[in-house]
């Protein structure tokens, strides 16, 4: 592995994100290529954790913009601010000022309320890390947008002119996959797919994120989740339910799993009642026995 | 390794990702190109990587590029400029299954493909009234004819749904006061008149997958004939077919007189109104399509009589996939018209606990019952 890629997956793993060699080409790859990064992986796969961790590793600010359904480009951008505008025009009415002398004034930058985006943009001290979190959730002339604004990265405001980025920011942007990312979208950035993790790789998170959870629990609790992702259920989980429920049982001060315990904590892991349902009526005995089985040599 | 042999790499690579039917475009070469001066060269699993990251495969594409990358970056030098004919190419099922429609032109002039013009009896005197409860199974192709002027008007009134997402609008919904004072600026900053913003309109999403089986053979042609008209309308609409294995027939769909359309379709449906194996079908929908074409936003419409003897469990499990994506699940079935009819036979119970509305279609009457749901 070429060094510098060694070198981002290290730095991820010192600030507590255990990174495989994929995702740590991708982060390299996008900050030498400049080019915005697109993940997309099952939920709680550490997507949205990836730009934070990214922010913490480049040592900039983290500027977010969570996608919703009805996300317009007042919130995302820049919205005047009207109370403050209209105070003003008041005083320059009694002040006798001519229309075109008010509009030059309240149409500044000071009054100018800048959202996740423009912010990004504009930041003066280095180039920030912008997260623009579950873009599938947004409409799809949200993405038009945001497609010709991670072009040129330059926002063009009526009233005000064209403001072009001092620092072009490194993009992040994540989906779920509730719909499909246009192709056009796409194409501009650096697609990553991050998999449920190996059990190597899930062993070792558990062991980064629950200190408190001993070896063998953490490889237990590995086991029984790998083998659980392989029974078809509605909601398989992601790592964010395996640091939940290693979170939860080293509450309850477990050092190993038993039915019993699995029994009564499923719900930290299945968040689908038909699954947990399912697996409670299923074999628990014989999942964990599974997982307890490879404890022998250690 | 030099800059022009890696370029050529590269395309031959992208080329061979294409015969696969993987779309990869010039600017993703460019930039696999850019990755791979980036990265350890002679370390195989990291050009893996990065070519990956840099073409945007996604996730359902891996395995094509896994064993193009496999035979293509292997230890010796891979460049040869007839690698495109060496690589096998084994046809992606859904191509197959395309070349039905796509061979469409060629059979329309078929004897009795073309729709016969209406002649004796009916269409003259068919009044839509008379029309409108006129069971499919009784209707012949002049009713057809007859039908396709009701049928527009009923798919144009369809029902439309709000966005979210606010544009300009007349109506008094939410003030706008980017523009209120914008405008007020002309009148000394006085909020004269306020500029109003709503709810945008959005046409619903829709994908039908119609059985063309034979106890659904009349039906399926009228269910069509309505189903192209609803496409007229809602572009977006994508059409699948089935019986005892899926085709997706939405590119044979053109412009043209709504009967000759359908008349097209049968022809061109392999199988029609033979068997059905409804399970599979849709367990084929589900590992196909669902992911390219049903979002949150998507009304998901069956037309089934539900008559199948296969395994109920994969329709159950094909159900549930759907019903984990779209947003809504409408069973039409001719039989449901009867109101003594109880969805039991086997097919039917397995999948109706997946299904939000369970409709009738069998007459254009029972179609507008249809509309609302959609919105």
């Amino acid at each position: 592995m070429r060094s510098e890629v060694q070198a981002v997956q290290d730095g991820l793993e010192r600030l507590g994100y255990i990174a495989d060699p994929a995702i740590a080409t991708a982060v390299y790859l996008s900050r030498e290529m400049r080019k915005p990064l697109l993940v997309e992986g099952d939920a709680g796969g550490g997507k949205t954790e990836l730009a934070k961790v990214l922010a913490r590793l480049l040592e900039t600010e983290l500027i977010r913009l969570q996608c919703y359904e009805g996300l317009d480009v007042n919130t995302a951008l820049y919205e005047w601010n009207y109370p403050r505008q209209i105070l003003r025009v008041r005083m320059a009415e009694q002040e006798g000022r001519s229309a075109a002398d008010v509009e030059d004034l309240i149409f500044s930058r000071s009054y100018l309320l800048e959202r996740p985006l423009l912010q990004a943009i504009t930041r003066s001290r280095g180039p920030a890390v912008l997260l623009i979190d579950e873009i599938d959730r947004a409409d799809e002339g949200f993405e038009a947008f945001l497609l010709e604004l991670l072009s040129d990265f330059q926002v063009t405001i009526p009233e005000l002119g064209t403001i072009r980025a001092e620092h072009v920011p490194y993009v992040v942007l994540t989906s779920n996959r509730s719909r499909e990312i246009g192709d056009a979208l796409r194409r501009r950035c650096l697609y990553l797919y991050i998999e449920h993790p190996t059990l190597d790789k899930e062993v070792r998170i558990i062991r980064a994120k629950v200190p408190g959870a001993a070896e063998q629990l953490a490889d237990e609790i590995g086991r029984f989740v790998q083998a659980l992702r392989k029974r078809h259920l509605s909601k398989t989980p992601g790592v964010a339910e395996t640091i939940d429920w290693a979170q939860a049982l080293v509450v309850l001060h477990r050092d190993r799993l038993d039915a019993d315990v699995v029994f009564e904590t499923l719900g930290c892991l299945l968040k689908d009642h038909a699954d947990v349902e399912s697996t409670r009526a299923a074999d628990i005995e014989a999942l964990v026995a599974g997982a307890r089985a490879h404890q022998g040599g250690a | 390794m030099a800059g022009g042999d890696l370029v050529a790499h590269v395309a031959t690579f992208a080329g061979a990702l294409r015969s696969r039917g993987v779309h990869v475009g010039l600017g993703d070469e460019v930039d696999a190109v850019r990755a791979l001066t980036l990265v350890d060269v002679p370390d195989r699993s990291e050009v893996h990587r990065a070519l990956r990251i840099a073409m945007k495969i996604l996730r359902r594409d891996w395995a094509a590029f896994d064993e193009s990358f496999a035979r293509f970056w292997a230890a010796a030098p891979p460049v040869r400029h007839d690698s495109r004919d060496t690589v096998p190419s084994p046809r992606p099922a859904g191509a197959a299954l395309l070349r039905p429609s796509m061979s469409v032109e060629g059979e329309t002039s078929r004897p009795g493909g073309s729709p016969a013009p209406p002649e004796e009896g009916s269409p003259g005197y068919s009044p839509e009234a008379v029309l409108r409860r006129k069971p499919f199974d009784q209707c012949s192709d002049a009713d057809l004819h007859a039908m396709e002027r009701p049928m527009r008007q009923l798919a144009r009134g369809l029902a439309v749904r709000r966005s979210r997402r606010l544009v300009p609008a007349r109506r008094r919904e939410t003030a706008d006061l980017r523009r209120s004072f914008r405008r007020s600026i002309g009148t000394g900053g006085e909020l004269v008149s306020l500029a109003y913003r709503a709810r945008a309109i959005e046409w619903p999403r829709l994908v039908v997958l119609c059985d063309t089986s034979g106890s659904m053979d009349r039906h399926a042609r009228f269910l069509l004939a309505f189903v192209v008209a609803l496409r007229r309308v809602a572009r977006s609409t994508e059409v699948f077919v089935f019986n005892t294995a899926l085709a997706r027939v939405t590119g044979s769909i053109a412009s043209g007189r709504i009967p000759r359309i359908v008349e097209r379709l049968v022809s061109a449906v392999p199988d029609w109104s033979g068997g059905t194996r409804i399970g599979e079908s849709l367990g084929e929908f589900v590992s196909a399509h669902l992911d390219r074409f049903v979002t949150h936003k998507t009304v998901v419409i069956i037309l089934s009589d539900g008559l199948d003897r296969g395994d109920t469990t994969r329709i159950a499990a094909a159900m549930k996939a759907i019903r984990s994506r779209a947003r809504r699940i409408i069973w039409l079935n001719p039989l449901a018209g009867d109101p003594r009819y109880e969805p039991t036979a086997r097919a039917m119970a397995a999948a109706r606990p997946f299904i939000d509305r369970l409709l009738p279609a069998h007459d254009l009457e029972s179609l507008e019952r249809l509309l609302p749901e959609l919105a």
